[in-house]
């Protein structure tokens, strides 16, 4: 699967700066093509934990927002076990509006991934439980401090019941207590046959909890195998980096 | 448009948390959607009751028959220009069906029409001396038509503004001329046979038209003027729907 975009210098994206492009060739339009991913091709069993580590800007939250269906894939595709629920969560607590309180942006975000209301009824105890939240259900979420708001967010996404969970370097927030919760949360998932597909920097997180590793290096997959291996070649990377 | 249905709980979420919103920490909250229309009719009943007369017979409600729909258009239109771009946020980080944005902002103007409609209905009653029809039921049908009318049109305006955010400026400006173009505020009889062939090639007229039809003049809508309705309508959406599927997998990566 490979993923392009189009770069546009001065991009054109009003009427007049089209019409000037026109005239003075300065201003006109310059499109290049950038492939944030080239041919990456991998296998994920269903219950397991797929890590994607790179350096930044080595593609690989393009990937993930491309499993998630986000941006069309240029060729290639994406393929899914039929009637599976694919979950993302490229960012937690997206969809949360400051001004609304904590209970209508659970309804509001729940539905946002969309769940239905019953379903939302149904999980709504849970995610309070799990955010540790209950007595600030009615404050709006503008006056949460940021863990408060990462906890919401994190106990509505595992709440989601998706099949897939895709995670996009969420567990660098909280305390440490939260984060323990947050990895037994990704232990019960694996137990209960989920497929999680995860991004993270901390290469220990990943050799702790990953089945298989993918290593991108300017959008190509340098490597994907064990874990170990794995964080052997992006060290590697690393330090071919800094020499 | 199946994705559409599936996620109504997000469609009704998002009309509910504009409207709640909208009047939030205020002081007299939710009652301001309704005292908003009736401030209207009041100040449109000062103006034309005592600084202009004249024109139709009872004027006002006249004018309010024809205010009342261009208000729901004219604010589902404005308000869905960025419809797509301001959820961009969300659009860049959630897979969905984008639909619903645009016809989220026509369900919340049409909640406040309906609510512009209970208030105005009864002062209709009471104070314009105007009686129920029968012909008023036809209002019902005329009402469905123009939502999905406005749903192709913002579907339309909504994916433009993506690519040419000029489209939010033009779209303010050609509600304006338009408004003059439609005959809501005198009466299309009295106006020039030359005058009479640009109204008619706006679309709205014929919306406006039919309202005063069934409310003012009480009268059946015609079936050519509804065989017009439906004919401008299924234009509407179509075009509409084909040009957002058409756009909405670039979405993501303009927003």
């Amino acid at each position: 699967m490979s993923k392009a975009f189009t770069i546009r210098h001065n991009k054109a994206d009003s009427l007049k700066s089209k019409v000037i492009g026109i005239f003075h060739k300065r201003y006109r339009e310059q499109r290049e093509t950038l492939w944030a991913l080239k041919g990456v091709s991998f296998n994920v069993s269903p219950g397991e934990v797929f890590g994607l580590v790179g350096r930044n800007g080595s593609g690989k939250s393009t990937l993930l927002k491309i499993i998630a269906g986000i941006y069309p894939p240029t060729q290639g595709k994406v393929q899914l076990p039929n009637g599976a629920r694919m979950g993302a969560m490229i960012e937690l607590g997206v969809g949360f509006h400051p001004e609304l309180t904590g209970k209508e942006n659970i309804f509001l975000s729940a539905s946002i991934h969309g769940l239905y209301r019953k379903e939302i009824e149904d999980i709504y105890g849970a995610v309070v439980e799990f955010s540790e939240l209950d007595a600030f259900m009615d404050t709006p979420v503008k006056n949460y401090s940021s863990g408060m708001h990462a906890r919401l967010g994190f106990g509505l996404a595992v709440n989601l019941n998706f099949d897939v969970l895709l995670i996009d370097e969420i567990l660098a927030v909280g305390d440490e207590a939260f984060q323990h919760k947050c990895m037994d949360q990704i232990d019960r998932f694996q137990a209960e046959g989920k497929t999680i597909l995860f991004v993270s920097h901390s290469t220990d997180v990943v050799k702790k909890i990953c089945d298989q590793v993918c290593v991108l290096e300017h959008g190509l997959p340098v490597f994907v195998g064990k874990p170990d291996k794995g964080v052997e070649q992006y060290h590697a990377l690393l330090r071919g980096n800094h020499s | 448009m199946m994705s559409v249905f599936r996620y109504r709980e997000l469609i009704r979420n998002l009309v509910l948390k504009d409207l709640k919103l909208k009047y939030r920490d205020s002081v007299l909250g939710f009652l301001w959607s309704l005292a908003n229309p009736l401030l209207l009719i009041l100040v449109y009943s000062f103006v034309f009751g005592h600084l202009f007369t004249g024109g139709p017979p009872n004027l006002v409600y006249f004018l309010m028959v024809g205010i009342l729909p261009w208000n729901f258009f004219a604010q589902s239109l404005m308000m869905s220009t960025g419809s797509i771009l301001d959820n961009g946020t969300l659009i860049r980080k959630v897979a969905l069906p984008m639909e619903v944005f645009p016809v989220a902002t026509v369900l919340f103007s049409l909640a406040q029409y309906l609510l512009a409609l209970i208030v105005f209905f009864p002062m209709a009653l009471l104070f314009f001396k105007v009686s129920v029809a029968w012909s008023w039921l036809a209002f019902f049908p005329i009402l469905v038509l123009q939502i999905l009318f406005t749903v192709g049109m913002c579907f339309i305006v909504s994916t433009a503004t993506v690519f040419y955010r000029d489209v939010r400026h033009f779209t303010e400006i050609l509600l304006m001329l338009l408004f003059w173009l439609t005959p809501i505020i005198y009466d299309i009889r009295t106006v020039s046979d030359s005058l009479k062939t640009v109204l008619y090639m706006n679309p709205l007229s014929y919306f406006i038209l039919a309202y005063q039809d069934v409310l003012y003049r009480n009268v059946f809508l015609s079936l050519d003027r509804l065989i017009v309705l439906l004919i401008l309508t299924f234009l509407s959406l179509v075009l509409g729907y084909s040009l957002f599927l058409i756009c909405k997998v670039r979405f993501a990566e303009e927003v």
